[in-house]
């Protein structure tokens, strides 16, 4: 982080040789390290105590409480201090006990304030990364957690609102202009019981991607294929929203290796999203080629478009633009993601370009469908 | 005959605020509605309500507990009861709002669903029987 002086690491030096002590901590100093020393075990474990310091250097054979017990007592009092541990050339037995029991590595005696310096510096690089990888840990841990809590406030808020007109018409049903609300109510309910269902199917296979077993099948699959039956599908749906469907795919198959019913998941996503999010009058045109070993397909609309603010977060899972100039449509904020998931399953990509107000392209590329090499050629050397 | 007792209700489902209002226009309060903080503020401010019903996950973020310390320190609104509902937890949760929007004792926690008619009860508690 540039933006933040940090504060010196702190190193303990625990060695009954005074001269040890006062040469170590000269050398840390110059390295711009807070150096504080202990003659002692017991005084050293205070102090670890006290400074909790990133490393602590300890002499393996000092009178009063040993070397080893230092060891395992720092790292009960934190298991990410790094320990080196300092010991004469008999003593090589002792050191490699040291470490089994924690100590990161250790100095023979006599070593030169070059050595001293080497072996700090990679402790202390070596601790950095393991508190580095730990918050990658605890932030990953935090996101699963909100998004577990996320997902059941997704799946209550419909279920909510279907209670909640129950128990009103439960207690109201004897009023005079009851009736047509009360019309008017199931079917809302009924709406909110569909949203409810289609959560749980987008939820479901978000997890199969995710567990890998959507995209497992790796077959030939023809693209012109799967988007003319999905183009089909939703003609009478585009039809009622005053949205013309144009199939712009080349004459010839578009073959690429994946699974059909993901890659059908995938455009049935881009498409119904480009009907959704269009206006009356509009479009939805697909088109697609082959080029350098890829294949490449366009959904472009003509509708709402997608303000640049919201762009970067709109693969994101849940992420839906609440906006005035969105329209208020059912989506579960889901669609997107898995189909950002999808491709990536199938070593792709997709992109969008858009233009607030006048429209959106999706582009996928997906690796072009190769015939398997035929064994009596021989393989490739 | 005293005017009906008024009370805001702030969510962003509009399904369940169709269903609460309609219930306690029937037992004769005068509903405001609001779909964001946002609204929900400027409504406070221009009808004084006498009672708050607000949601907790509006959009994508906790919008309502912000609110909350929003109205806590507007001065003219921070007497005003708040029923806090929402499906985001089952019981009352530990709000970490700022010391001057603490939690006061007129105010409540319900879980959604809400019960209809506990709630009724629960708002006649606080603001009196409706005119």
């Amino acid at each position: 982080m540039p933006s933040e002086p940090a504060a010196p690491e702190t190193v303990v030096v625990i060695d009954d040789d005074y001269a040890m002590r006062l040469s170590c901590r000269k050398i840390l100093a110059k390295m711009g390290l807070r150096a504080e020393v202990f003659e002692d075990g017991a005084r050293g474990l205070e102090g670890v105590a006290a400074l909790k310091p990133g490393l602590v250097v300890v002499d393996l054979k000092m009178p009063g409480i040993s070397g080893m017990e230092v060891v395992s007592r720092v790292h009960e009092i934190d298991p990410q201090i790094i320990i080196v541990v300092i010991t004469g050339y008999a003593t090589i037995d002792t050191a490699i006990e040291a470490m089994k029991s924690g100590a990161y590595d250790f100095l023979p005696k006599p070593f030169s304030p070059d050595e001293l310096r080497l072996i700090v510096n990679r402790g202390l690089d070596r601790r950095r990364l393991a508190l580095e990888s730990q918050q990658a840990e605890i932030e990953r841990a935090l996101l699963k957690r909100r998004f577990v809590t996320f997902v059941s406030h997704q799946l209550r808020t419909p279920l909510v609102a279907i209670h909640q007109y129950l128990d009103v018409l439960k207690h109201l049903d004897q009023g005079d202009n009851m009736q047509a609300r009360r019309q008017e109510w199931i079917d809302r309910c009924l709406k909110r019981t569909e949203e409810l269902q289609n959560l749980i199917s987008d939820w479901l296979t978000l997890a199969r991607v995710e567990g890998g077993t959507l995209t497992k099948e790796r077959v030939r699959a023809d693209l012109n294929q799967i988007i003319g039956g999905i183009l089909k599908t939703y003609q009478e749906m585009a039809a009622a929203e005053g949205v013309a469907l144009q199939n712009a795919l080349p004459e010839e198959p578009l073959c690429v290796c994946g699974d059909r019913s993901c890659l059908s998941v995938l455009f049935d996503n881009l498409i119904t999203n480009g009907i959704k999010y269009n206006k009356p009058g509009g479009r939805v045109r697909v088109s697609g080629c082959t080029e350098g070993g890829e294949v490449m397909i366009a959904v472009a609309d003509t509708g709402v478009g997608i303000p640049e603010k919201y762009r970067p977060y709109l693969f994101d899972e849940f992420f839906r633009i609440r906006d005035d100039s969105a329209k208020r449509t059912a989506g579960t904020g889901l669609g997107l993601h898995i189909s950002k998931r999808i491709v990536n399953e199938m070593a792709g990509s997709i992109d969008v370009e858009s233009e607030a107000g006048a429209g959106s392209t999706f582009r996928v590329r997906l690796p072009a469908w190769r015939e398997p090499e035929d064994s009596t050629h021989g393989s490739p050397a | 005959m005293t005017p009906q007792k008024r009370i805001l209700i702030v969510d962003d489902d509009r399904d369940y605020l169709e269903a609460v209002s309609c219930f306690l226009e029937a037992n004769r309060f005068t509903v405001l509605q609001a779909r964001s903080g946002e609204e929900a503020m400027r409504l406070a401010k221009m009808e004084r309500p006498d009672l708050i019903l607000m949601d907790i996950m509006m959009g994508e973020r906790t919008e309502g507990l912000f609110t909350v310390q929003q109205i806590r320190r507007t001065p003219e609104l921070k007497g005003i009861p708040i029923f806090v509902c929402s499906s985001l937890y089952d019981k009352a949760p530990d709000f970490r709002t700022a010391p001057d929007s603490a939690w006061m004792a007129q105010d409540e926690f319900l879980a959604k669903p809400v019960d209809m008619v506990q709630l009724l009860e629960k708002i006649r508690r606080r603001v009196g029987e409706a005119a």
